[in-house]
This record gives C-alpha cells, sequence and structure tokens, in this order.
C-alpha cells in the first residue's frame, strides 16, 4: 500500500529487542528465570516474580486462551481506518505470561473470554513481524 | 495490614468548596480556571486569603510546580505546598496530606484543587484537535500497544468491562442504568455541561467506540476545576460553613498493572477502602451517598462492589435497582459525575462529598438523611486509588 498511511512499527527497547528478533523469524520467544522457572512478560532486565537477573529467552508453545477483550469501532489511528471493527485482546499464554495482541481469523462478533487460541505472525513492512493469535484449530 | 492511624479521624474539616464554570469555557487556561475554583471556594468558607498558609495541587502534565503558580495567582505564601501526581487519585490524596500536614503543625488552613481544560484544549477546534494527537513521544507508548492498534484510556478500561461480563453476566442494560442515573442528577445541577435528559434507548443508540463501550459510557472532555479548604476542626467552628468532618481515608495501588492478577475486575478500591473505612470507623452500612470516579459506567459499578455495597458480581443487578437514584438505596454522585456534570479527574467529586454532609441543598439535590459519604478516586494506568470518608460535624 504504497500511499496508505502505515501501521507503527514496534520501536524495540533493549530489553525487548530479542523478542522482536524471535517474531521476525516467526518464533515466539519471552524470558524464563533461571532461578525460579517462571516466564514473564513484557520484558525487563529482571524477573519480577524472584528479582534475579539471569535469564534465558525460550521458546513458548504460542498457544493460550483469551483472558479478555475489545472490539474498536471508532478509528483512533488513520492506519487502523480500513480495519475496524478489529479485535484487541489480552491473551494469556499456556505458560503463564499475558500479551496484549489483535485477534484475527475470526469475526469480532465470535471472539468470547477463555476461547483457545494460537500464535499467527503477520509480516508488517519494513521487515517486523508482530505476533497475533488465531482461534486453536480443533485437535485431531 | 497495617492499620490505618485513628489519630487522624475527626481532627480535620473541609470548610470551603468551590467549582470554576463547568464544560465548555473557551479562552480560559486550567490555572485560571483552577484559581476561580479556588476564590469560589475561599469566599464559600469565609476566610481570608491570607489565613491560608498551604496549598496542595496537581499541576497539568506540562506544567512544573504548579503550586507555585497558584501561590502568585493567589498573593500569598505558604508555609506548606506541593503538586503531586497519583493521576485521577491525587486529588483526596491531597485532602488526606492537609490532613496530615495540619496535625504536624506545618499548616493550618490548606486549599487543594485541580483544574483542567480538557475540552479547549481536544474538542474546541480542528487545531485542538490536532494537537492532541501530537503527544510528547516520552508519553507515548512505542510496542505492545500502538502496532496492535490499542490507544486510548476507553479500551483499557473496557477491557475491565468485558472480563466483568464474562465471569458475572452482567449486561449493558446495567451499564445504561448508571448513565442514565447520572444524568438525572445533572439535571438538577444548573453548573452542569449536560443539559437534556437521557433514556436507555438513546444510550443503547450512541454509537459504538471500543465494544463494549458507546460514548455514553465514556466521561466528558470538560473545561472544570474544583477546590477544597481543609482546616482543624477547632477552627472550622468560628467559619461560615457547616464543618464537613474528614472522618477517614485510604490508598491502594494495583502497580502490578491493570492486565496483572484480576485487578481489572476487582479493583484497588477494595484495599483502599477498607484502609479508609477502619479509619473512620464505620462500613458500608453507614455510607448515605457515594461519589464515585465515573470515568466509565463500568467503573462504577466495579468500585461500588469493591467497597462492599453488594458484593462482587452483583453490581450489575444493584445499579439496575434504582440504587443510585435519588431516593435509592446509595444515591451516587448526585451532582452528575464525570459523566454528565464535567470530568475533573475525581476533584468535583470531593467537592460534592462535602456539600452534601453540609445539609444546605434544596430538598431535591439533598441526599435526606445521609450522614457520611464517600468519595473515590481512580487513575495512575487504571490501578491507583484512595478513598475518602466525610461526615457531618
Amino acid at each position: 500500500m504504497p500511499d496508505a498511511v502505515k501501521k507503527p512499527i514496534p520501536r524495540p527497547s533493549p530489553e525487548s529487542a530479542p523478542y522482536w528478533q524471535a517474531a521476525r523469524e516467526h518464533r515466539l520467544e519471552i524470558q524464563h528465570c533461571d532461578a525460579c522457572g517462571q516466564f514473564w512478560f513484557p520484558p525487563s532486565l529482571s524477573c519480577p516474580h524472584c528479582l534475579a537477573s539471569d535469564f534465558t529467552w525460550t521458546p513458548v508453545s504460542g498457544r493460550g486462551k483469551i483472558f479478555s477483550f475489545v472490539t474498536y469501532h471508532r478509528v483512533y489511528h488513520p492506519a487502523f481506518a480500513k480495519e475496524v471493527p478489529y479485535v484487541v485482546a489480552l491473551v494469556e499464554l499456556d505458560e503463564g505470561p499475558r500479551l496484549l495482541t489483535n485477534i484475527v481469523g475470526v469475526p469480532p462478533e465470535q471472539v468470547v473470554c477463555n476461547m483457545p487460541v494460537e500464535v499467527t505472525f503477520d509480516d508488517y513492512d519494513e521487515g517486523v513481524a508482530v505476533p497475533k493469535f488465531t482461534p486453536l484449530k480443533a485437535e485431531t | 495490614m497495617i492499620e490505618p492511624s485513628r489519630e487522624l479521624r475527626d481532627v480535620c474539616a473541609i470548610v470551603g468548596a468551590g467549582n470554576s464554570r463547568l464544560g465548555r469555557v473557551p479562552g480560559v487556561s486550567s490555572l485560571d480556571l483552577l484559581v476561580e475554583a479556588m476564590h469560589n471556594a475561599i469566599v464559600d468558607a469565609g476566610v481570608k486569603v491570607t489565613d491560608i498558609d498551604g496549598i496542595i495541587c496537581r499541576g497539568p502534565d506540562e506544567s512544573y510546580a504548579h503550586h507555585q503558580l497558584i501561590g502568585a495567582r493567589l498573593g500569598i505564601n505558604a508555609r506548606f505546598s506541593t503538586t503531586l501526581d497519583n493521576g485521577g487519585a491525587s486529588q483526596i490524596l491531597g485532602v488526606a496530606l492537609a490532613t496530615m500536614a495540619i496535625k504536624a503543625g506545618m499548616a493550618s488552613t490548606v486549599i487543594i484543587g485541580f483544574g483542567r481544560d480538557s475540552w479547549s484544549r481536544t474538542h474546541s477546534s480542528k487545531e485542538a484537535n490536532l494537537r492532541n494527537e501530537t503527544r510528547p513521544d516520552s508519553q507515548l507508548a512505542h510496542e505492545f500497544g500502538p502496532e496492535y492498534g490499542f490507544f486510548g484510556a476507553v479500551a483499557a478500561h473496557a477491557f475491565g468491562a468485558t472480563r466483568h461480563m464474562h465471569l458475572y453476566g452482567t449486561t449493558r442494560d446495567q451499564f445504561g442504568a448508571i448513565a442514565v442515573a447520572f444524568r438525572e442528577h445533572a439535571l438538577r445541577n444548573p453548573d452542569a455541561q449536560m443539559k437534556k435528559p437521557l433514556t436507555m434507548a438513546q444510550y443503547h443508540e450512541a454509537a459504538p467506540v471500543v465494544e463494549p463501550f458507546g460514548l455514553l459510557d465514556c466521561s466528558l472532555r470538560s473545561d472544570a476545576a474544583g477546590a477544597v479548604i481543609v482546616t482543624s476542626r477547632e477552627r472550622a467552628r468560628d467559619l461560615r460553613q457547616p464543618p464537613v468532618s474528614i472522618k477517614g481515608f485510604g490508598s491502594f495501588n494495583n502497580l502490578r498493572g491493570w492486565f496483572a492478577d484480576d485487578n481489572m475486575v476487582t479493583t484497588a478500591a477494595k484495599n483502599s477502602g477498607e484502609a479508609a473505612y477502619r479509619m473512620a470507623g464505620v462500613g458500608p452500612a453507614d455510607i448515605g451517598t457515594a461519589q464515585i470516579y465515573d470515568c466509565f459506567t463500568y467503573m462504577v459499578l466495579t468500585q461500588l462492589e469493591d467497597y462492599g455495597f453488594c458484593k462482587k458480581g452483583e453490581g450489575g443487578p444493584f445499579v439496575a435497582s434504582g440504587a443510585l437514584r435519588m431516593g435509592g438505596r446509595l444515591p451516587t454522585n448526585t451532582s452528575g459525575g464525570q459523566l454528565s456534570e464535567a470530568h475533573c479527574e475525581g476533584m468535583l467529586q470531593v467537592v460534592e462529598g462535602a456539600r452534601q454532609m453540609r445539609h444546605t441543598y434544596s430538598a431535591e439535590r439533598q441526599v435526606a438523611g445521609a450522614n457520611v459519604a464517600l468519595v473515590s478516586g481512580h487513575g495512575g494506568n487504571q490501578v491507583c486509588h484512595s478513598t475518602l470518608i466525610l461526615g457531618r460535624a
């Protein structure tokens, strides 16, 4: 879309850069504490559970449930004018942390709390991929 | 949990209350609105401006040492003065800090206030609208939000509404009952920004903003200021107005975040309220009127639960029963609230709580028989909270 207004591109902080680098390669990785074994998000330089500063960026399942969500009807940014109505959700990963994201691949009126979802990656311009979530396909 | 000090119960009183013109007040800065409200509070109290030796305010974000500007406009020096910031929870903290300062002998009579020019700054013209969109980069989120189209306070609070609806079957009809009740109150308040009646049908017809919120779930953009004057109960006896006793206050801050734990459904009002009740020596059953921080309809419903006026999850039926209307079980936001009077980040809730406790309103605005009032303040990215309990002296 040459003349269209672009969506805001995430501007990583030093702490979050590894998250976005993994996303670019379509992997969802978050910080895992070497000391207490818990995951956390959003990125920071020490574990919010035990304050230890040794951690490992670790791939997660990419699966979780919708904790809560909202549906935008008003356009707050011109890049989203063609997206309304769109869903912004808080997804609780199976590993525990909650991520703010979009729910895609399902009409907004069918989105409900506790819906099982899995990650999918949306390639924005400028080599950035943004993790989004879509309803989990039924296990076979 | 630490017990709040009962030594501060009924030690100080609110002796003056004032508001500026409310709503659309073009050409007047937030500072000028605040000074207007303070003048009105000073006249109301019947104190000399030189009797005031304390100033506490919350400044607009772009201001440095706002209290100094106020002192200059009022023409006074002060023994105690400061600007504090805890978002919409600031204004009650100002009253609490004034009480502490007076008890500590650092001041004898303190003026507290807040003003904003939100309508003029953002809605008065296309230029103002544009300026609103050019907030400084340092205040904007750069990741984990904007790339998903997540902007604004409406959506943040709407997350809580969705979750509450999911857990407890709360409905938009119940949110609407709050908006309709507060509009009824505003129609009895000649200063209120909203002048026309509101029906439930109109509530439902209003444009959706961020579902589950429509336009009438959202508070107003207002030019507005309010102020109160606090002094010792002893001094209060000689002043013009029936003194309103400061019985208790509390605060709590769920700093782990709105999206953490269950904070979007059980808010910081719970712990803040318990602290204030203990200091005041009262409970929910003693409260005759509540002035609740109503940035959005849902926030009233969940705070009423957190304050113990009904059980968690029963806020929907509680508000739908007509409890919040005059003559209801708990007349709430009796001047119209931020949904229909004007949005002044909780300052006008303090002003109205004090006025109700004087029992000097005309019968149509007075909550009959209310001897204790609860006031709430909420803000700071949805997690900071303060509570004030006022009573007839």
